[in-house]
């Protein structure tokens, strides 16, 4: 079977990496194929990695505010593109509010500081429809 | 962290005994507090205790000034200010990356008028003045301020950091070569021990990468390897090690593993005496003495059940008042989603008025001394630190290690390492990986954590305003001193002064540096030099 492969980044001036670092890491154990883009990512650069490298899922990882400007701006960009990768979003700084928002505005999943690491591995398969379960 | 070992895997017996220890040559290893080799202390008993602060900064500097004034008037003895995530990384509020983050994660500082507004109606000579602002903006703008204000700078007192190792890969990157960086640090000492020499022109600042997840043995060998770099570099400059090294201090983190903690700042007094004394042959036995003061840990912190934190805030301060610091911060209740809010200030130095004041806890200096356990465990923390220094140094130049990825191939692995650890249940975190409740009944201070700061686009358009409405052919020939300055090995304090006086934001500033070194203005590739010529 082909893994998954999940972009994993940072945007904007958010440089607390733990969160993504610790994902990135997470997702490999679990077998699935993790393209790392690290800090200073812009929408235009994430979409850009995201289309070379073929990515299944887009994972943006945040501990800043930034996401509430970055997030829609990527999802735009996204739909301008044609282009139809699920993007999903993790950081301990997202409230229920935030997470409810930007569901609202179509991005596939949202996990808090207290995620369980199974929910988000699984959560992540079943964005990939060809993907399945090994 | 399991039951029978600490954070840095040193095994914990049941019980210690007096066999545990050897207690013989207590003036070589121990020596009363405030004598060689500072174990137990800097200095002798005094019962007053340490700085209390709080890290304090949000929106732009009138905001950040108003903040200090309050956290004065409720009795804050020391200041402590970090920048936003642009200021922290030499970007002026302007560069198209900063847009959606000026001002809410510490304050925008970007030219000397900024600094004036934060620093307005604060007393500078009455008042410890400590940042987490990059060092040479924040040490070019008060010496300046001093001067207007007629106070003489050699009366100034604080500390700025100083991070050439490691804040590029984990934390605020300056996207400076490693060579320049290091420079502008060395340079910031040496103006200071001529200039302000009560300043701490040199905090090494091991709180900040150690939040990467590293444990007490991590922590503090990465800081003695900067260290020992920067002082070599400091005395080949032909500066004496006597100069400069009573300024020296340490900013460290305190996590949750209670007696480690206190064994790993006893630990470091020892290492850095012995350094300082019998490496770099320092006389002065200011020099051998470092002062340290510690931030205590928001990575032990967690978002849900936030009343919990100021319990882990409450230990982790006991924690160090029985260690014996010289200042210190409390990471606030709110600290998972934000920078402390007010009400996270009012708890946060109340926490630590009620520990200082109702306890009696500085009523006996160093009071875990010749205890079995806690001497054993000094000595087994001590020896691990050296090993690990010993080790790092045994790959080669530390220079060439912060060149080649080591360092944040390193951090990399203690960031998953940790991650892993919560994830794990391995590391327990009250609320978080055990004893949770339902979302919707963990409410208690939530309201305040989730609160945001709106990033400052109006400050935005008024710096873009405040570029054109300066005297450009002064401007500009500041700037072309300062790049002529950068390529000679003299002191570049001076220029960048002249720079700052003429009306240049940091970016600028930074920018210029870069370019007279020979990487880009704009690391980030948007902005143009002043100058012109290769980018």
């Amino acid at each position: 079977m082909i893994p998954i492969r999940v972009l994993v980044g940072v945007l904007g001036m958010d440089q607390h990496e733990l969160g993504a670092v610790g994902v990135a890491k997470m997702l490999r154990d679990a077998g699935m194929e993790v393209i790392y883009t690290g800090c200073f990512n812009t929408p235009d650069s994430i979409i850009r990695t995201a289309v070379e490298e073929d990515a299944d899922v887009i994972g943006i990882s945040s501990h800043s505010w930034e996401f509430l400007y970055y997030m829609p701006e990527l999802l735009e960009m996204i739909a301008d593109n044609g282009l139809e990768i699920p993007v999903v979003l993790g950081g301990s700084v997202i409230t229920d509010e935030d997470t409810t928002a930007m569901l609202d505005k179509g991005v596939a999943a949202v996990f808090g500081s207290g995620s369980v690491a199974t929910d988000m591995i699984e959560t992540v398969r079943n964005l990939v429809p060809a993907a399945t379960t090994p | 962290m399991s039951a029978d070992s600490t954070r840095s895997g040193i095994e914990l017996k049941p019980v210690y005994r007096p066999g545990d220890i050897d207690a013989a040559d207590y003036a070589e290893r121990f020596g009363d507090p405030g004598e060689y080799p500072f174990t137990r202390g800097t200095r002798g008993h005094t019962g007053q205790g340490w700085i209390q602060r709080e890290l304090s900064g949000e929106g732009d500097a009138q905001r950040s000034n108003e903040q200090l004034k309050y956290l004065m008037s409720i009795g804050q003895t020391g200041l402590d200010v970090i920048g936003d995530s642009p200021t922290m990384s030499l970007m002026d509020p302007d560069h198209p990356l900063a847009r959606y983050t000026v001002g809410t994660q510490g304050v925008s500082l970007c030219r000397h008028e900024d600094y004036r507004q934060l620093l307005e109606g604060i007393p500078l000579d009455l008042m410890s003045i400590s940042s987490s602002t990059p060092s040479m903006f924040m040490v070019a703008s008060l010496y300046l301020i001093a001067k207007e204000r007629g106070t003489p700078p050699e009366k100034l007192r604080g500390s700025v950091i100083e991070w050439p190792f490691y804040s590029e890969h984990c934390s605020y990157a300056y996207k400076m070569p490693f060579d320049l960086h290091l420079r502008m640090s060395c340079d910031v000492i040496e103006f200071c021990t001529e200039e302000m020499p009560r300043f701490h022109g040199f905090l090494e600042d091991t709180y900040f990468f150690s939040e990467a997840g590293l444990n007490a043995v991590e922590e503090a060998a990465l800081g003695f390897v900067e260290i020992r770099h920067i002082v070599r570099t400091l005395i080949e400059r032909g500066l004496d090690i006597d100069s400069f090294a009573p300024r020296i201090a340490i900013l460290t983190n305190c996590s949750m593993d209670f007696y480690e903690e206190i064994a790993k700042i006893r630990a470091m007094r020892r290492i850095f005496a012995r350094m300082m004394k019998e490496e770099f042959n320092a006389k002065d036995p200011r020099s051998q003495a470092v002062n340290i003061a510690v931030h205590t840990s928001g990575l032990s912190l967690t978002t849900e059940q936030p009343a919990n934190n100021i319990v882990r805030g409450a230990v982790q301060t006991v924690a160090l008042g029985l260690a014996g610091v010289s200042a210190l911060e409390i990471s606030t209740f709110d600290e998972g989603y934000r920078i402390p809010s007010k009400e996270a200030h009012l708890v946060g130095l109340r926490t630590q008025q009620t520990i200082d004041l109702e306890t009696n806890i500085n009523s006996v200096q160093d009071p875990f001394g010749g205890s079995w356990f806690m001497e054993s465990l000094t000595d087994e923390v001590e020896t691990k630190i050296l090993a690990m220094v010993d080790e790092i140094e045994s790959r080669g130049d530390p220079a060439e290690l912060v060149n080649s990825g080591f360092f944040q191939q390193f951090f990399h692995s203690t960031m998953g390492r940790y991650h892993h650890q919560v994830h794990g249940g391995e590391v327990l975190k009250v609320g978080m990986n055990v004893h949770r409740m339902p979302a919707e009944e963990d409410t208690l201070l939530r309201d305040i954590g989730e609160e945001k700061i709106s990033p400052l686009f109006d400050r935005i358009e008024d710096i873009k305003a405040f570029r054109q409405d300066r005297e450009q052919d002064r401007l500009l020939s500041s700037f072309q001193r300062l790049h002529d300055v950068v390529q000679t090995e003299e002191n570049m304090l001076e220029a960048v002064i002249e720079c700052t006086e003429a009306g240049a934001t940091m970016g600028e500033v930074a920018g210029i540096m870069r370019q007279a070194w020979g990487a880009k203005y704009d690391p980030y590739g948007y902005l143009e030099s002043p100058l012109g010529g290769a980018q």
